[in-house]
């Protein structure tokens, strides 16, 4: 009796041609999709956006000692929605009132400095909700040393509701972009096992079960999908890296390049190459049952 | 051996054939000859494993190849070689793609061990040169051929001939007949389906038996007493 044929990566040792082609279309694909998906991952929509803009401001009474106010700032600056806390003493704040408002140096000239110290706090980006801005809102307001908190809550909650608008656009834009590739993967299996039929009936006619054609088609397009997904996002991420390191300004929106190496991205890039494997092995699977069963 | 007991076939709303018994031993050359609509190809894919028939039961060295272990059905399937006599024709086919399937089925043969045994076998069938050759612009019996030879390349233990004679032509013939009864000196088992069998070869088989509407003939193998 003959020994059991491979059947493993059957559809390259019958049809290189479209099997080449294929691929590096994929590869292409996944380059630019996982450079989407990295800018997506880093940036969070938009909230690094908006994040790297808003402020809290927390208007510190005349009398409070610089001593006092630090101290103050330090521990707002532990909270954890809290990127960072500064304190500005009131001569900084007279500066940059100054330098909003230049030719008002009269006011000072009666009554001396009229500005008073304040501490400008930063949200991290993935901090940046309603519950969070209400926390350290409500933490400084019970503070004796805070005379007012400016956090914009009239405007804020239109902010968030555009960042979420721009998240849910963003990674919808993305869904759209890996079901066209589902679609498009789904008719190349198609059509490459429609070409390919008379071979799969020739072997099925010499003792090869059709299941086990199928299952392991399906299973070299998952671990080819697996392969070329990582390979993508790993071009894509050194195409975002260079892009930032190239355009400082992108971190504002995007993020620091070193954050492509965290442990959380880089699981998140495996779980999206995984994703891209079970999509190529059912493209894989629907497009030889589709051409068995004769549907064009 | 192949044994076919109290076959029967029952195509287009009548009996084709009913109650026939075949056995074919191994190592030997066997020629079915029927007249046309006969069923000798219904009889070659029922030996094959390929389709049930509608009476009787085919056995392969004892074990029933439609009541028996699928496992058993399929490797038997494996074994063998088939060249139809519906060649296939597929516009862009070439003569070496046949060789490369015929591998791919076989399982294990290398690239280069595939190439050099394709460019023999097609030497021996009178094809030399012919694995770049567009299986559409090839005449019947170059595909006949061609298709033999793709066959011959996985070393099927059995091989399943429908009309390869009469495809062939009437100048290949000696070369076919030295082939199958080679194949069969080699310890391998060939079942030809023919029309008729040529004049020559009738008179080195005798008489075949009857069987229904087949005669088959046992064609005599080189150093056979």
């Amino acid at each position: 009796m003959s020994e059991q044929p491979s059947l493993w990566w059957i559809d390259w040792r019958l049809s290189r041609a479209s099997v080449v082609r294929e691929t590096i279309g994929r590869f292409l694909f996944f380059c630019f999709i996982g450079f989407a998906l990295l800018s997506m991952l880093l940036s969070g929509g938009a909230s690094r956006f908006f994040a790297d803009r808003y402020v809290i401001t927390a208007v510190l009474r005349a009398e409070v000692p610089p001593a006092e106010a630090e101290g103050l700032a330090r521990k707002v600056a532990a909270l954890p929605p809290v990127r960072s806390a500064s304190y500005r003493d009131p001569e900084a704040a007279w500066k940059e009132f100054l330098r909003a408002y230049p030719g008002l140096d009269a006011l000072r000239g009666a009554g001396g400095n009229p500005m008073p110290g304040y501490i400008e706090i930063r949200i991290r980006p993935d901090r940046l909700t309603g519950d969070d801005v209400d926390l350290v809102a409500s933490a400084l307001r019970s503070v004796p040393l805070v005379e007012r908190v400016l956090a914009g809550e009239e405007w804020f909650p239109r902010l968030l509701r555009a960042g979420r608008l721009a998240f849910r656009l963003g990674w919808g834009i993305f869904g759209a972009f890996l079901a066209g590739f589902f679609l498009v993967a789904r008719l190349q299996e198609r059509a490459r096992a429609v070409a390919l039929a008379a071979d799969f009936a020739f072997l099925a006619e010499r003792g090869v079960p059709a299941g086990r054609m199928a299952l392991l088609r399906a299973a070299a397009a998952a671990v080819s999908g697996f392969l070329l997904a990582a390979a993508g996002t790993a071009a894509g991420g050194g195409a975002l890296f260079a892009s930032l390191r190239t355009f400082p300004f992108l971190e504002g929106v995007i993020g620091p390049p070193a954050d492509l190496l965290l442990p959380r991205t880089i699981a998140a890039a495996v779980l999206f190459s995984l994703g891209a494997a079970f999509l190529s092995a059912a493209a894989s699977l629907l497009g030889w049952r589709a051409a068995r069963s004769g549907r064009k | 051996m192949i044994e076919g007991f109290r076959l029967g076939v029952f195509s287009r709303g009548a009996t084709l054939w009913d109650g026939l018994d075949f056995a074919f031993g191994d190592a030997a050359a066997w020629f079915v000859a029927g007249p046309p609509s006969s069923g000798k190809t219904l009889l070659l894919s029922i030996l094959r494993g390929e389709r049930r028939p509608d009476a009787g039961d085919v056995l392969v060295t004892g074990n029933s190849l439609y009541r028996g272990n699928a496992a058993h059905a399929r490797a038997w399937r494996a074994s063998c070689g088939h060249v139809p006599e519906q060649t296939i024709s597929g516009a862009r086919l070439t003569v070496g793609d046949l060789f490369r399937r015929s591998a791919l089925a076989g399982g294990g043969v290398r690239e280069s061990e595939r190439k050099d045994r394709a460019d023999r076998l097609l030497e021996m069938v009178g094809l030399p040169g012919a694995s770049g050759w567009r299986i559409a612009e090839l005449s019947i019996s170059e595909r006949v051929r061609a298709c033999l030879a793709a066959e011959l390349l996985r070393g099927p233990k059995v091989l399943f001939c429908d009309g390869v004679v009469a495809g062939a032509g009437i100048p290949c013939r000696e070369m076919l007949w030295g082939l199958f009864r080679a194949l069969a000196r080699e310890g391998n088992t060939v079942v030809l389906a023919e029309r008729t069998i040529p004049e020559r070869w009738a008179l080195a088989a005798g008489d075949g038996a009857p069987v229904g509407p087949f005669r088959v003939y046992r064609l005599p193998v080189p150093g056979e007493g």
